[in-house]
């Protein structure tokens, strides 16, 4: 970043009022995406502060409407008699849990790719390309019944367990590592670490962007995550947040009040966790970008 | 250092999640204007070496407080027998799917489950039905409640639901606005003087009548059932395409040519859409199952006070029924569970009792089947009762005088009522009411798509 | 033993070993199982040969399904690709002031969850005149539409609802491959005298193609697959004359709805045929075999 200034300075005393046009024109553009992009949000804001029952009088859009604020929806999100935060517990425990354990044996597989030349390493990536095309929902229903099989029903192990080696999350690692120096590996053993510790001391801490990229589109997979954990989870008291927000939509009358504030509050900890992540996140996304 | 600042905040909320979790389960503090329903597990506090555990799945929260209600009396009155309910909410597709999911492997089933009338069948379609026969259990209740609501969950001569209402078809008539209009409900006998009335309603205000359904079927079932028609054949074969079905719609487009009827957003008056419609006075009218008393109160407020419950207009005195049952929900015990007589005894006591009913009557305000409490007066003139104050007739006056003929389709015990109705509400009625299809094609179209469903 | 398992030798293998296993546990066994599953009949619990297969063939409703899956498969990868490249090149651009902000904006959507997204575009795309959209075309003098029940604007709401999540998640990926590409390129071309335009085109397209082959890729496979945004949408897995029904969400509805997990399973086969497919033909005109096998 720090050379490309002096040759902007330059490129601005040549051409400034130019620059100021197109400044703006870029601006203008980007605003006007993202006021669009925020609209429906912005709509769910509002919608939070309006009663429920009456949202589909007032209707889901832009008018602020001042006077048919209220505090009820958050207070009943806060004080009221509902399940939601131990939804909202569930998700959180299940998202963590999972990225952790998926980023750490994603990064083990990937290391293992792109580290070594052992027999059937290309027959193997091939595999894990194979499997980052075939739909999640085509083996949906037989994994069901197999999960079913084995006991693993209402059990969050049935839905960590199938992503533990995920394929396109090693994908992405290896590419990271592909641009790793091998010298680092050549090093490690001469100072007599083992195999495993030069993976688990040398190689993760460079793989800090890596993860952060990692942990964000893994992290916003299992809070969004729905199809699956409905078949598998059975128990209302293990709901996560996707699933008990749906069951407020229901024919019999839908729970306007808690599902408007509640969807609202739901982005919360995933924007908390790409904002604090944003940095890393691009340049972890960079590093392991697809180089063909 | 943002990398801190992530873990510290991660750690916060989820403690926060873990306290407010615990809090909240434990704490109850229910909000006191809060009419809501919410997901979630509630366990009746009984407890004892004698106690039986049950636990019963349901997809509306509301059931759950009537069902622990009438469990806590069931103890009362048979200390030896007592029984502790655990009761599970989930949402209403996942709920059928789970359970019928749970039945076909054997694991994981509750031991008694609310099953909604359009997803009955289903479970009733094997010939291996994993469901207990209720015959026994509803015996000591069967003269008081209505058959044709204990049919429609019968299979073989076998029942196999314990209905929770009857869900007589009346029509609800707004007293305000047809005074405007010049409109004398009380005068509505027939379809005609509906149609007429509708007209003349829509020509002097501008403002619509009453609604040609496009994503549900009552008020088309209702004059199906008093034509004498159905959707099956009586060998129980398909034939949606009939000059019966053909001709109630026939009748309803002419109403809609006519302006006595018009589509409604939403395509049904019981819809999220559809209610502030009708509560801010844009339709009239509506033709439903008596239960929609309960939709008025939550979703229609403004109308307290000017809505008039009525008989449904008829086409004549030769009709095959006067009126019909509209939805349910049947509760079902499953014949696998070690408990499963006990359930049943226990259920039918909860839902066909006399004192259930009151209940059903008091916290639901839906019509119930036990007709022995239609006449308690007490009970039906309560001047305490909401549903007493928001409506300006008698609601059960409208119910005896229809009592001797609440029919029903057969069609909806059969397993195919479930993709017919899918045919009918996602395609048939939207296609002639929203788009102006030709109602024999459409008919045709919707018999042939669903032979091809059921041909192999 | 030890000592074989702290060798050079081994150690590859442990290193990949929870994916062979996960692998053989959770994808390969059920792939195989529903093979199997595909050829009975689960109620009848029988063997049934072909029989799904030729049902598939004969069912109106199965197409529709698979026509909705193209259609808006292809409408995604036409909109996603080309704009969210055009973006983040613009993004990326030394004259874009706050960068950053403008990121995280686009990117908020994809951290809603379909189940809150697809219940807001619902009501958004609701028949009352109150609703948003209506207000939108009012204020052009339109009519109220019913555009969750017409085949047209019920598919255009559903592609908006793709086009509002994804936008962002593209543009990061488009923005991590742009800034892979060496600085002097573009320097050299300035120094030709190349316009911008020439430089998006010759140097731009080109060194991104990795990059737009992985979103192609994925795009592709999520097209294809998509169920959980018409199943928002419509608030269930039951579209007016079927507008919103997807291949998974006909599988869902055998499968899961009607219990006829082997009829599902046929479905699931072929929607994973159609899915390789598609996929190793864009592989093949693009190249990528060539170069990942090296």
């Amino acid at each position: 970043m720090a050379e490309e200034t002096v040759p902007m300075k330059q490129e601005k005393m040549k051409k400034g009022s130019h620059d100021t046009g197109k400044i703006a024109g870029l601006l203008v553009l980007f605003t006007v995406l993202a006021l669009l992009i925020i609209a429906p949000i912005y709509a769910l804001f509002v919608a939070s502060w309006k009663p429920g029952e009456e949202l589909l009088q007032y209707g889901l859009n832009l008018n602020p409407e001042f006077s048919h604020w209220g505090l009820s929806n958050y207070k009943l999100l806060f004080f009221g008699d509902h399940d939601y935060w131990i939804w909202f517990r569930n998700s959180l425990i299940l998202t963590v849990i999972t990225v952790l354990l998926t980023l750490l044996v994603s990064a083990f597989v990937a290391y293992g790719f792109s580290a070594y030349e052992f027999k059937g390493r290309n027959f193997l990536f091939v595999i894990v390309l194979a499997i980052m095309s075939v739909p999640f929902e085509v083996i949906m229903l037989p994994l069901y019944q197999q999960m079913s099989d084995w006991g693993l029903m209402d059990n969050y192990a049935a839905i960590v367990l199938p992503f533990l080696a995920h394929a396109s999350t090693i994908f992405f690692f290896r590419q990271y590592l592909l641009g790793m120096p091998k010298s680092l590996i050549e090093a490690g053993r001469i100072d007599g670490c083992t195999e495993y510790g030069i993976f688990f001391k040398l190689i993760m801490p460079i793989m800090k962007p890596a993860f952060a990229a990692m942990a964000i589109l893994n992290g916003m997979n299992s809070w969004n995550n729905y199809m699956w954990p409905l078949l598998v989870i059975r128990s209302s008291e293990k709901y996560t947040l996707t699933l008990g927000l749906n069951t407020l939509i229901n024919p019999y009358g839908d729970n306007y009040s808690l599902l408007i504030v509640g969807a609202f509050f739901s982005i919360i900890p995933i924007f908390i966790l790409f904002v604090a992540f944003q940095k890393y996140f691009i340049e972890g996304m960079t590093a392991g970008a697809v180089k063909g | 250092m943002k990398k801190r600042l992530l873990s510290l905040l991660l750690t916060a909320s989820l403690a926060a999640g873990l306290l407010a979790g615990c809090g909240s389960s434990a704490g109850k503090s229910k909000d006191a204007d809060s009419v809501d329903e919410a997901g979630g597990k509630t366990a009746m506090s009984v407890e004892g070496d004698d106690v039986t555990t049950l636990n019963v799945w349901t997809f509306i929260e509301l059931h759950q407080k009537f069902y622990t209600t009438m469990a806590e009396k069931w103890n009362e009155a048979h200390p030896d027998k007592k029984v502790k309910l655990v009761l599970s909410n989930m949402q209403y597709d996942d709920m059928h799917n789970k359970l019928s999911l749970a039945l076909e492997s054997g694991k994981g089933a509750p031991d008694i489950a609310d099953i909604e009338l359009g997803k009955f069948p289903s479970f009733t379609a094997e010939k291996d039905i994993k469901l207990l026969d209720l015959t026994d259990a509803i015996a000591p209740y069967k003269d008081d409640v209505v058959q044709s609501r204990l049919d429609i969950y019968t299979k073989d001569g076998k029942p196999y639901g314990l209905p929770t209402h009857v869900g007589t078809t009346v029509a609800f008539y707004n007293t305000d606005l047809l005074q405007e209009g010049g409109i004398d409900y009380t005068a509505i006998k027939t379809w005609d003087d509906f149609k007429k009335a509708g007209i003349a309603y829509h020509e002097k205000t501008g403002k619509e009548f009453a609604c040609a359904e496009t994503t549900a079927s009552w008020m088309v079932n209702l004059m199906l059932a008093q034509k004498g028609g159905d959707y099956l054949k009586e060998d129980g074969s398909l034939d949606v395409n009939n000059a019966k079905v053909a001709e109630v719609l026939h009748i309803i487009k002419d109403m809609q040519d006519a302006g006595a009827l018009a589509t409604v957003p939403g395509g049904q008056p019981d819809n999220e859409e559809a209610y502030p419609h009708y509560n801010d006075g844009e339709f009239a009218v509506q033709i439903m199952p008596f239960w929609q008393t309960s939709r008025f109160t939550s979703y229609m407020k403004d109308l307290k006070g000017k809505i008039a419950i009525a008989p449904v207009p008829k086409f004549g005195d030769s009709d095959a029924t006067w009126t019909i049952g509209g939805g349910g929900t049947g509760t079902a015990v499953v014949a696998s569970s070690p408990n499963a007589e006990l359930a049943a005894e226990v259920m039918a006591f909860v839902k066909l009792s006399p004192d259930a009913n009151k209940e059903v009557w008091n916290v639901l305000g839906f019509d119930p089947v036990n007709t022995s409490v239609w006449t308690d007066k007490d009970l039906t003139e309560n001047p305490d009762n909401q549903f007493v104050q928001f409506f300006n007739t008698k609601p059960f006056d409208t119910l005896l005088t229809m009592q001797d003929g609440i029919g029903s389709l057969k069609s909806l015990q059969d397993e195919k009522a479930p993709s017919i109705n899918n045919v009918m509400v996602t395609e048939v009625l939207t296609n002639i009411f929203d788009n102006g299809a030709d109602i024999q094609q459409t008919l045709d179209d919707a018999q042939s798509e669903l032979e091809n469903e059921f041909a192999s | 033993m030890k000592k074989l398992f702290y060798s050079q030798k081994a150690a590859p293998y442990v290193f990949v070993l929870p994916f062979v296993l996960t692998v053989l546990l959770f994808w390969i066994g059920p792939v195989f199982k529903g093979i199997l599953l595909s050829f009975q009949d689960t109620m009848k619990n029988q063997w049934v040969g072909l029989s799904n297969y030729q049902r598939i063939m004969g069912d109106r409703i199965f197409w529709i399904a698979v026509k909705n899956s193209v259609k808006y498969t292809f409408f995604t990868l036409l909109l996603l690709i080309p704009f969210p490249m055009l973006f983040a090149v613009l993004l990326n651009s030394h004259l874009m002031k706050r960068p950053n902000l403008f990121k995280s904006i686009y990117f908020l959507p994809a951290l809603t969850s379909v189940v809150v997204a697809g219940t807001v575009f619902r009501l958004m795309f609701g028949e009352s005149d109150q609703a948003l959209m209506n207000q939108l075309i009012g204020l052009f003098g339109a009519a109220p539409i019913k555009w969750l029940k017409r085949g047209d604007t019920g598919f255009f709401a559903l592609l908006l609802l793709c086009c509002w999540r994804w936008t962002g998640v593209n543009i990061m990926y488009f923005l991590a491959g742009i800034q892979s590409i060496p600085q002097e390129l573009y320097e050299a071309a300035d120094i030709d005298g190349a316009s911008k335009w020439q430089q998006f085109r010759q140097i731009t397209i080109p060194l991104v193609k990795p990059t737009t082959i992985y979103v192609l890729t994925i795009s592709i496979y999520a097209g294809l697959s998509m169920f959980l945004e018409s199943f928002m949408l419509w608030k269930g897995n039951n579209s007016p004359n079927y507008i919103g029904m997807t291949i998974v969400g006909y599988l869902y509805r055998q499968g899961i709805e009607k219990r006829a997990m082997g009829y599902a399973c046929a479905v699931g086969i072929v929607l994973l045929i159609l899915v390789m497919v598609v996929n190793l033909i864009q592989l093949k005109v693009n190249g990528t075999f060539d170069s990942e096998e090296a």
